[in-house]
């Protein structure tokens, strides 16, 4: 590290506009830098300016007519902390207690953890199945993707080089759980993490798997396959099965491909276990 | 049970402790290593001139010895910068000094390494997939070779009812300890003093002495507090360099290592495979045969001490009545192999713990009783032909086994209970000497040890002199002195502090009774002392007198001086079943008999430790406290051992998960408190019959999670660490 300049920009404009003023050479955006100063600290990437979030005013939460809006800059603690996120939303709840340490989720956020786009993440798989959008805002004007659009590769996005990430949206409540599989079950990344939620509104599934390069990616024919309600076993197990199949998976340090496939079957069964919806799929 | 708090937390929890990474002096440099980018290579040229360039730099290499050290190198087969060829990935192959730390790297960087890759051994396996042959043997890989036999093995074999042979892998495991290297060397005219973070200031001496060619009352080691050892601390890293950069510059010069370096060159356990086979007859063990091959990295031949070390642990701790071992060590190009917490024992304990329960599985012999009924007892020799003496591992097995019993009983279907055992020996090292100071307000003990983090020289030698003296413990100081000044000890390593620096200690009490007796006219039993007034006094049957009192004119600057010294006994072993190499003779016994409850995922494999006894031969415990915290401190380590920790390496030698979020240690979540029993009136040689605790804690772990991971779902992992995918792979899952 040979030392960066940190801007502090006190509003979106002026954060927007310090962005433009250095296209040729942005500054790396940094919120709680949780990842980030890791990447500095091991030389893998060495910024001449960093661009810092924290005046922005982008630490909301909010819930309006049934959907929750994130602001980037929150800290995952404080998602973790909301007795209506963990109710609503309990798949989301899970994935961000997930997500490291408790020290580490006081100051990481869901903005970062997007932006960045760690192939391991715990949270992109989790917003993948409840069809999460990502709002964005730059000298073009703002703009809406879906996460599954946003998130193009392992540490690639959609997002353009003067845009910033200013909230994140989930359109409604939804049962869901995430569960996870590491070597260590504290301050690790997952093996492999299975995200599903069940929309009341639409009647279906929605299945995303983490954890393996290159991205978290969504499952949908699988989320088909368990029909518009609670599947029987035998539609369950047909479905893990498939599930461990369709996913592209390498071998890495963490585990290799043949015991990730299974991990995809087993988790995938205990999560759609673990949604609570009653017989009539209702939640 | 009282608990006497450790004086050091104070300047430890405040943030005053100053560790070896903290020092600064006045004018230093900052210093950088210059990494060999390959594991094994001819060196064509390493050019400084592109450091040497950079403003405020200076830069040393294998071309500077002859100038920089008066003598010459000291040792010609271990040369500080390598001259000719490379042995292990980020070796170092000179040095730089600059201003800044960023300066240093930046010079290092632009230092021009010219060399011509060679093949790399790595993995020992892939040139020895099975026990080397006559031929094998002969293989410039091979470093060493130990071997010794009792009996008549074959007829033993021949004869056996039962004989099961398997094969078990371990891992490479490091210390992490929460500091990294650090040290501050600052060379002024012929005197070389470095400030550095150890375990041994008096091994680093006689080491720096060796290397750099100049004599031992020349070099000066002053230790730091030391953010944690476990092994890794025991021998010179960054010093020789840091000396020849200061003495190149003139002035002190500063080097640490990154915690990415921490990983890449630190010295610590490497893998082996480990070759197991036992015959019973009539239910007893009649012949064992062990093989061990061990990775010893760049260990030089005719140097390597851990082959024959740590083929020790794969025999005990058992009768057999006949039995062949043979080892062979193989030099790989990684680091030399190092010393961690008890070195290589656990992971023969898994070895030899995991086989004989398959053994008494196959023998139909329940595994605890198989293994109670050839246990070593006082008055037993071993099969290298060692004496025993008081050894407590039967009593701690009897122990744990009504609590492995009582959890079986109470737990759930998915849970598993096993009992491992483990056995060390204490009292090595050279020697210790301690000297006493008793002022008329306070005791100093003045020793060269440093606390390493586990408080048996903070707490552990103020217990023993407490003990001794009867004073309490808030009016004796420890002090540590650099090699200059202290009397020479061995260093903090092989459990040794209160064991043999704590005799030391007694001796020196022993020697001022006598001293303040003579004083007081009365016989040395009759003296005690006692703090009254804030003063201390000597009480004896002719009335009480203040140290003040007591003490001659000379003494009244620095007060009654008394030594003592310690030199451990040695054990020999017989000499006749040794066919080759050298084995290490034990002294002094210890046990340690282990109980963990875990449950298994029988779908992903996943264990985890859900309850956890620990029943320690402890001969006497000399401080309840510590020695609680050193086995709580040796479970928690152990079970990294056992469950996540492992070091892995490319093809080529690079170390692929250099970083604490790839090398994973255990978090407390992983940690279940454990209930901790010492077993005493086994006595050994330390003080008041105490044995060394640092490390015989750590040993059974591994053997312990295994033989529960087998009884909660029948899976027999013969590989460390027992990872869910290992797991898994053995259930047939995969």
């Amino acid at each position: 590290m040979t030392g960066f300049e940190l801007l502090v920009p006190a509003s979106v404009e002026e954060a927007v506009a310090a962005l433009r003023a250095g296209a040729a050479d942005p500054p790396a955006v940094i919120a709680g830098g949780t990842d980030l100063l890791l990447d500095i600290d091991d030389g893998r990437v060495d910024p001449r300016r960093v661009l810092s979030l924290r005046r922005l005013p982008w630490r909301s939460l909010d819930w309006t007519d049934g959907a929750l809006t994130v602001g980037s800059t929150l800290p995952l603690r404080s998602l973790e902390d909301d007795p209506e996120v963990r109710r609503r939303l309990p798949g989301l709840w899970q994935a961000v207690h997930a997500v490291g340490s408790v020290a580490l989720r006081h100051r990481a956020t869901l903005g970062g953890n997007l932006g960045r786009a760690a192939p391991a993440s715990d949270l992109v798989p989790m917003l993948l199945a409840l069809d999460a959008e990502v709002d964005l805002v730059g000298p073009r004007g703002d703009r809406r993707l879906s996460v599954d659009a946003f998130v193009r590769a392992s540490r690639r996005t959609a997002l353009l080089p003067d845009e910033l990430i200013r909230s994140v949206r989930i359109p409604e409540s939804r049962p869901s759980a995430y569960l996870w599989q590491r070597v260590r079950p504290a301050n690790d990344i997952s093996q492999i993490a299975v995200g599903v939620a069940f929309s009341p509104r639409e009647r279906r599934w929605s299945v995303a798997v983490g954890g393996m390069p290159p991205r978290p990616a969504l499952l949908a024919e699988v989320a088909h396959d368990l029909g518009d309600a609670t599947p029987d076993d035998g539609v369950l197990r047909a479905a893990a099965v498939r599930a461990s199949r369709a996913v592209s998976i390498t071998s890495d340090q963490r585990a290799s491909e043949e015991y990730r496939r299974r991990l995809v079957a087993t988790l995938l069964l205990r999560a759609v276990r673990a949604v609570p919806l009653d017989g009539e799929g209702r939640p | 049970m009282s608990v006497a708090a450790r004086s050091d937390l104070e300047v430890k929890l405040a943030g005053r402790a100053e560790y070896g990474a903290d020092l600064e002096l006045p004018g230093m440099l900052w210093g950088a290593l210059v990494p060999s980018p390959v594991a094994h290579g001819k060196i064509r040229h390493v050019d400084l001139g592109g450091a040497r360039a950079l403003p405020g730099v200076v830069a040393v290499g294998a071309d500077d010895l002859a100038t920089l050290l008066p003598r010459g190198q000291g040792d010609a087969e271990r040369p500080i910068f390598p001259a000719d060829e490379v042995a292990y990935r980020n070796q170092p192959l000179a040095a730089v000094a600059a201003p800044t730390l960023a300066e240093a790297r930046r010079a290092a960087a632009a230092v021009r390494v010219d060399i011509e890759p060679l093949p790399a051994l790595v993995d020992l396996e892939s040139e020895f997939p099975d026990w080397p042959g006559p031929d094998a043997a002969r293989s410039p890989h091979i470093i060493t070779h130990v071997h010794a036999r009792h009996g008549d093995l074959e007829e033993a074999f021949r004869t056996a009812d039962h004989v099961v042979e398997e094969t078990y892998r371990t891992s490479s495991v490091h210390h992490v300890a929460l500091e990294p290297h650090a040290c501050v060397a600052s060379v002024v005219g012929d005197r070389w003093t470095v400030r550095t973070t150890t375990q041994t200031p008096f091994g680093i001496r006689e080491d720096l002495s060796l290397l750099l060619g100049v004599p031992e009352a020349s070099v000066v080691v002053e230790g730091t507090w030391v953010g944690g050892g476990f092994g890794g601390k025991g021998a010179s890293l960054l010093e020789p360099y840091a000396l020849l950069l200061s003495r190149a510059a003139g002035r002190p010069v500063r080097l640490a290592l990154d915690y990415r370096q921490e990983f890449e060159l630190g010295r610590t356990t490497l893998p082996a495979v480990i070759r197991l086979a036992t015959a019973v007859k009539a239910g007893r063990i009649v012949g064992r045969r062990v093989r061990l091959l061990l990775d010893t990295g760049s260990s030089l031949p005719g140097r390597d001490w851990s082959t024959g070390y740590s083929i020790g642990f794969l025999l005990g701790p058992y009768t057999t009545a006949a039995f062949e071992v043979e080892g062979y060590g193989v030099r790989t190009n990684k680091p030399a192999f190092g010393p961690h917490r008890a070195p290589f024992a656990p992971q023969c304990a898994f070895a030899v713990e995991s086989h004989l329960g398959e053994v008494a599985r196959v023998a139909g012999i329940d595994p605890v009783r198989f293994r109670a009924d050839h246990l070593w007892r006082d008055g037993d020799t071993t099969p290298m032909g060692q004496a025993v003496g008081p050894f407590g591992l039967g009593a701690a097995l009897a122990a744990a086994t009504a609590v492995a019993d009582r959890w079986r009983a109470e737990a759930p279907a998915d849970h598993g209970v096993g009992i491992g055992l483990g056995f060390w020996s204490t009292g090595t090292g050279a020697g210790g000497e301690a000297r006493l100071v008793l002022t008329p307000t306070e005791l100093r003990v003045e020793q060269g040890e440093r606390e390493i983090g586990s408080g048996s020289v903070q707490r552990g030698l103020v217990a023993v002199a407490e003990r001794a003296l009867g004073l309490p413990p808030e009016r004796i100081r420890v002090d540590y002195l650099s090699t200059a000044d202290a009397p020479f000890d061995s260093g903090v390593f092989g459990s040794r502090t209160v064991g043999a620096l704590g005799r030391a200690v007694v001796e020196a009490a022993t020697a001022l009774r006598a001293d303040l007796a003579a004083r007081s006219g009365v016989a040395a039993r009759d003296v005690s002392l006692a703090v009254e007034a804030g003063e201390i006094v000597c009480r004896s049957p002719n009335g009480r007198r203040t140290v003040r009192s007591l003490l001659t004119a000379e003494e009244a600057s620095r007060g009654i001086v008394a030594s003592g010294r310690h030199f451990a006994k040695s054990n020999t072993i017989d000499e006749r079943r040794v066919v080759a190499g050298s084995f290490y003779p034990f002294t002094d016994f210890t046990g340690a008999a282990h109980v963990a409850e875990v449950s298994v995922d029988r779908e992903t494999g996943a264990v985890r430790v859900e309850r956890y006894a620990a029943f320690q031969d402890i001969g006497t415990v000399v401080d309840p406290a510590t020695a609680r915290g050193q086995v709580e401190g040796g479970i928690a380590m152990g079970l990294g051992i056992a469950l996540t920790e492992e070091a892995l390496w490319s093809d080529d030698g690079r170390l692929l998960n250099p970083h604490l979020l790839d090398y994973r240690i255990p978090t407390l979540g992983e940690v279940p408190a454990p209930e901790v029993t010492f077993v005493e009136g086994f006595p050994g040689a330390g003080p008041f019959g105490a044995k060394g605790l640092g490390e015989p804690p750590i040993i059974p772990v591994p053997a312990t999670v295994a033989a529960a991971v087998r009884d909660a779902c029948g899976a027999h992992v013969t590989e460390l660490p027992l990872s869910a995918e290992r797991v898994a792979r053995t259930l047939k899952l995969l």
